[in-house]
């Protein structure tokens, strides 16, 4: 089997190394419900998104800020979800994150558009997607990601869109006024299992993304609905959301690296054994090796791919093994 | 049409009485005349014969002698008015030489009607243009269609010529571009406008106004033809050309009236060949030959040479296999017009609608090699070649009609379709070519072979190891619309799926809303008919091969197929349920809306009753008869060994003895017409119950009432009741799904699956009734009877992930690798969110049905979703060594 050359940059690999070494600081808010049943759903999600975020992902309790439309006996809440009360607590976020640090906002509620401005509504005066980009200024040295779920959401993109930002609306335009169901399914990517698609081990937020994104669409054929909800995804600073976005495609590739915590979890790949780190990183030139492979499959031709992946994920699974041996059976 | 001289039209025409009455020689006599041809014009044909006949007696004026022959024609009485033309003073007969010429020419006195015109135009009657084009009509009918396009093209130069037309002659006109556009569609455009022009010239003309109609309906608006036929008939609502015209639109609009509406203009006009002809073609369509054959009969007696009454005649002796008396009729229609097309279009038309697709074809080629241009014989040839399965080539044919025809919506349709089949996977098997659509072919392929295959098996073992012609193509479309354009050229067909003998097509399970039918019921319905066609040589009736397939569905599957319902039954007891051997008409004919659909189980009875009584042979040697031309009277006789009114008598008492009970149940009539009831109130819903204990609708309404309530032990003794008056009963609001509901509430499992299972025996297409009794039986442990129910579930409604992930469960506990391969093919072809772990299953599920090959494939593919997936890593490397025994992880204990 003849080996394709590949280019290697090893310097990356340590960047990617200190990259998961940020902290995640969160925040959720949840607007106006208008009746009981929607603010109970909202309320749902919410706290199933906040209790997956400490609970399966290891985020530090303290790191997460939750702005509640009803915090009265709710043990998450840290304070109604007033336009001030948002004001102050992204405020603070930004005074206690570091350079580098993600930041990830989750609104979730109902959203409107009127007149060209998309709005977020909340109890006492709305925030639009202008007031919420002026205060993303204060997060310019983090990596943010804005997930808006609200029905109409989908001018929040436009308004927000920079560098280093991952913008995900559940809708394509301000005019997608219907309720919108991929809330719900965004956060069971987070709160149950058969969501790691890539089987990394962890939930980016492109996955979570591209999770909701097919259960939406799945739960509308299956009601022989018409699709009244389109989430986009924009993360190349662009202002322009992608509804198909991944791996080649447009938009995906910083939203590929964010999860929820990644510190914790990175901690996993820490070791003090040098030939523990040797295998890492071994694991990680050849990871790399099938993602350059990946980039240029329709270049390769079907069959000399397969040979090629094939030749590369034995080597992978064989250093697998060695790890886990050296690792004591982990 | 070539362009017009610019400023040489004037628009002065007056109405054409008006035209006529200035040619009366006194005032005095207008008067009188004018009020003869008002009655005239309003279809008071008698009293106007009485006024004109007097009129005539003293007056030498050509328009009054016009005026008694149309009278007299117009309610056919044809010899009259020729005699009454010849007796006319010598001095008319050049101008009443025309309508001398109609009515010996409708009366098939061919020769005499030319030498009418003839005379007409050499003598420059008035009316010397229409003589012009009744003369070309003539020949082309007649005569050198070339010779005849000559004198059609002579009305372009006449229209051309700048001298001022009256609006007959401009009806003259659109007549003859008419027939011209038979050589460049677009002049249909011109034959309208001139038309037009004819109308505005004269608002009065009812002979343009019915043209104007007829080009709508040779350029398939219905509608506008419709509106332009009412036209005519608010004016004179006994015309009866507008009469039959209303009823080729009624049939082109599927209006259902057709045949009442051609009756009215026979009222009228009793030697109307055209209506006859198409009355009679209508009883062919329902393969009633005796009275399309007493049609063509009088029509023929009003016109021997009438062509088309002769091909229609040819086309029946065609179909009965009368093949001495088809090639008699054949040759004299030759003999008399050698270049006419429409003897083999029409013959091909009529084999087309009675199945005969083979024969269609043939004949359709025939018609090309009379006339190359005939369109719609190309059009013929097309459609009945992609029925046939000879794509390509059906295509090519359809290419040709539709340039020659650019207004046929059925071609462009059809076109359209077959342009999309490039979107379609092929599926080759030794007696399959199954045609799926890329989108779900993935998903589909396997179940439709399984099923395929299982059908044919069925059915072979059934029909005497017969094989029908090989391979049998199955196309399934996802859209519904698609479907009914590869099966009639139109959208909005109501079928679920067609048979041509040798291509089935058929709704995917995509097409149609969950709930609304079981696909593979349908496919074995269809494929049912493959054999009948097959071994009748397509001579089997309707109503015998709709008959036998749905009883071949009930006896493949419990529940499959028309089951009985209170509406049916309730037919029968007002005695509309039709005798067997009417029952065709229920198919071909239906009286009432729902018709079609009783006459499908009623016809399945039918065959249960006769098989039954006399065994499968019997139906065997029926559809033996059949092929060799015998009818079903001869066949009940001599198979049966009864008279038709006998079978008729017997299965009556059969089908009364088989559904006694409901019969019996719904004998009261309290106002309970259906379930569920809105129209009532509670209260009242109940109290009807406890009045009529023996009502089944009365029991299931207030047990399902009751139910909703939250009263369940109230509810339940009511529907226990209904169940015991019409155990059959598995339709909307079957009592068996709410007794379920409670059992179930109640801890009742093995009842409840019970109740489920009995529901689902008599419905082929409750989805939430499987799944529900695949649960409960997963609940009580009993795997393999929970795999079955989603299995047929799996018929209905293949798109849930979650039923295919359970059903590769419960295969696997059962050690059925094949089975779990399927579900985890189906689970990857859904195109799951966790697509890597669908496709290691996959994987596993190949390797433990010893697939090595194909399991190398899959892990490679969940591979190349997530390169990191320990799992597929560690089996691509057990793959790779390939040399260990890897059985199936078991499930044992977990629901399916």
């Amino acid at each position: 089997m003849s080996r394709v050359a590949l280019p290697m940059v090893a310097g990356l690999l340590f960047g990617a190394f200190r990259a998961e070494a940020q902290s995640t600081h969160i925040l959720v808010i949840t607007g106006l419900g208008g009746d009981a049943a929607h603010s109970e759903t909202f309320t749902n999600w919410a706290d199933r998104f906040i209790d997956a975020a400490v609970e399966r992902h290891r985020v530090p309790a303290e790191s997460v800020v939750y702005l509640a439309e009803k915090p009265d006996g709710d043990a998450r809440a840290h304070a109604r979800s007033t336009g001030d009360n948002v004001r102050r607590a992204v405020a603070e976020i930004s005074a206690r994150a570091e350079p580098g640090d993600h930041v990830v906002m989750l609104l979730i509620g109902h959203g409107s558009y009127s007149g060209g401005e998309s709005r977020f509504n909340l109890p006492g005066p709305d925030l639009s997607a202008a007031d919420f980009a002026r205060l993303l200024e204060q997060l310019s040295r983090q990596r943010v990601a804005f997930i808006n779920v609200s029905s109409a959401s989908g001018g929040f993109i436009k308004a927000l869109s920079g560098e280093n930002r991952t913008i995900i609306t559940a809708t394509k335009t301000g005019l997608e006024r219907n309720e919108a169901f991929f809330g719900g399914y965004f956060v069971d990517a987070f709160a149950r299992d058969g969501t790691d698609l890539d089987k990394d081990g962890r939930i980016s937020l492109l996955e979570a993304f591209q999770f909701a994104r097919q259960e939406v669409a799945r739960a509308y054929q299956q009601d022989n609905r018409l699709l009244t909800e389109h989430a986009m995804l924009d993360d190349n600073g662009d202002a322009k959301g992608s509804y198909d976005a991944g791996p080649g495609q447009a938009d995906g590739s910083l939203a590929q690296t964010m999860f929820l915590a990644s510190a914790a979890q990175a901690a996993e790949h820490s070791t003090d054994d040098p030939i523990l780190r040797r295998f890492y990183e071994e694991r990680m030139i050849l990871q790399r090796r099938i993602d350059e492979l990946r980039a240029i499959k329709d270049q390769v031709g079907a069959e000399r791919y397969e040979a090629l992946l094939e030749e590369l994920l034995v080597e992978l699974a064989l250093k697998n093994r060695e790890i886990r041996a050296r690792e004591g059976g982990r | 049409m070539r362009p017009r001289p610019p400023g040489l039209r004037r628009l002065t025409r007056g109405a054409r009485w008006l035209a006529l009455l200035a040619l009366l020689p006194s005032p005095s006599v207008a008067q009188t005349l004018d009020e003869a041809l008002s009655l005239l014009s309003k279809g008071e044909y008698e009293s106007a014969i009485d006024a004109l006949e007097d009129i005539t007696e003293t007056v030498n004026a050509p328009a009054a002698f016009v005026a008694l022959a149309d009278a007299l024609a117009a309610i056919g009485r044809y010899d009259d008015a020729a005699v009454m033309l010849r007796d006319a003073p010598p001095g008319l007969a050049n101008e009443l030489s025309n309508t001398l010429g109609v009515v010996l020419f409708a009366t098939g006195r061919v020769a005499e009607a030319r030498t009418a015109f003839e005379r007409a135009v050499d003598e420059v009657a008035q009316d010397r243009n229409v003589a012009r084009v009744n003369l070309a009509i003539l020949e082309f009918r007649y005569g050198d269609r070339d010779e005849a396009m000559k004198l059609f093209d002579e009305f372009i130069d006449i229209y051309n010529g700048g001298q001022e037309l009256g609006a007959r002659d401009l009806t003259a006109v659109a007549q003859a571009v008419r027939y011209l556009s038979a050589t460049n569609a677009d002049l249909l455009h011109d034959a309208l406008r001139a038309a037009d022009e004819a109308i505005a010239a004269d608002p009065t003309s009812l002979d343009a106004r019915k043209l104007t109609g007829e080009l709508f309906l040779r350029t398939y608006q219905g509608i506008d033809a419709d509106a332009a036929f009412d036209n005519v008939l608010n004016r004179n609502p006994r015309d009866a050309e507008a009469l039959l015209g209303k009823a080729r639109t009624s049939e082109f609009n599927q209006q259902g009236d057709a045949l009442e509406r051609v009756q009215a203009a026979l009222d009228v006009n009793p030697n109307l060949v055209a209506a006859r002809v198409f009355k009679a073609k209508l009883h062919l369509a329902a393969e009633n030959h005796e009275d399309a054959r007493e049609e063509l009969r009088l029509a023929l007696e009003a016109n021997p040479r009438s062509l088309e009454a002769m091909a229609m005649l040819a086309a029946s002796y065609y179909l009965r296999g009368e093949r001495e008396d088809y090639a008699r009729i054949r040759d004299d229609v030759i003999a008399m017009s050698p270049e006419y097309p429409n003897l083999f279009t029409t013959v091909a038309d009529v084999a087309a609608r009675n199945r005969k697709y083979r024969e269609a074809a043939e004949l359709a080629s025939k018609a090309i090699a009379v006339d190359e241009r005939s369109w719609t014989a190309w059009g013929l040839l097309g459609m009945n070649q992609l029925r046939l399965g000879e794509i390509s080539e059906g295509i090519a044919s359809l290419d040709v009609a539709f340039e020659g025809d650019p207004f046929n919506p059925w071609y462009k349709n059809t076109l359209d379709l077959t342009d999309t089949f490039e979107h379609y996977d092929v599926l080759r098997t030794e007696r399959f070519e199954i045609l799926l659509h890329e989108s779900e072919s993935e998903l589909l392929a396997p179940y439709v072979e399984e099923m395929a295959n299982a059908a044919f098996e069925g059915l072979q073992k059934r029909y005497g190891d017969y094989t029908p012609p090989l391979p049998i193509r199955i196309e399934i479309f996802p859209s519904h619309a698609d479907f009914s354009v590869r099966t009639v050229g139109l959208a909005g067909i109501g079928a679920l799926g067609v048979s041509f003998g040798r291509v089935i097509a058929m709704d995917s399970p995509s097409a149609r809303a969950l709930g609304e039918f079981n696909w593979a019921s349908t496919l074995w319905h269809e494929m049912a008919h493959v054999f009948h066609l097959g071994l009748t040589r397509h001579e089997v009736p309707r109503w015998f091969s709709e008959g036998l397939a749905v009883h071949e569905q009930h006896l493949a599957r419990p529940g499959w197929g028309h089951q009985p319902s209170p509406d049916f039954l309730r037919v029968h007891k007002q005695g509309l349920m039709l005798p067997v051997s009417q029952l065709n008409e229920g198919f071909v004919r239906p009286r009432y809306p729902a018709q079609v659909v009783h006459s499908y189980f009623q016809a399945s009875v039918v065959f249960e009753y006769i098989e039954g009584r006399w065994g499968l042979q019997a139906i065997l040697d029926m559809m033996s008869g059949y092929r060799d031309g015998r009818t079903t009277r001869e066949l009940v006789e001599s198979v049966l060994g009864l008279e038709m009114e006998e079978l008729d008598k017997a299965f009556v008492e059969y089908f009364e003895a088989r559904f006694e009970r409901p019969l019996a149940s719904l004998d009261e009539a309290p106002p309970i017409t259906g379930v569920p009831n809105a129209a009532l109130d509670p209260p009242t819903i109940i109290r009807l119950a406890r009045e009529n204990p023996s009502n089944f609708l009365a029991r299931l309404s207030a047990g399902i009432q009751l139910f909703e309530e939250g009263r369940t032990a109230e509810a339940e003794p009511h529907l226990r009741a209904a169940v015991r008056l019409f155990p059959e009963y598995g339709g909307p609001g079957s009592a068996y799904w709410y007794l379920s509901q409670i059992h179930e509430a109640r801890g009742e499992l093995s009842q409840a699956a019970a109740a489920l299972a009995r529901l689902n025996a008599r419905n082929e297409s409750d989805y939430r009734a499987r799944i529900e009794q695949a649960d409960i039986l997963g609940r009580l442990g009993d795997f393999e009877a929970a795999a079955n129910a989603l299995e047929s579930g799996v018929l209905i409604f293949p798109y849930e992930i979650e039923v295919h992930r359970k059903l590769a469960e419960a295969h696997a506990s059962q050690g059925n690798t094949a089975g779990v391969v399927r579900e985890r093919r189906a689970v990857v072809a859904l195109d799951p969110t966790d697509r890597a772990e669908a496709l290691y299953l996959l994987a596993v599920a190949y390797r433990a049905d010893d697939d090595l090959a194909a399991a190398r494939r899959a892990v490679l593919r969940a591979l190349d979703v997530a390169p990191n997936y320990e799992e597929a890593l560690e089996l691509l490397l057990d793959l790779r060594s390939g040399t260990e025994s890897h059985p199936l992880p078991s499930v044992t204990g977990r629901t399916p």
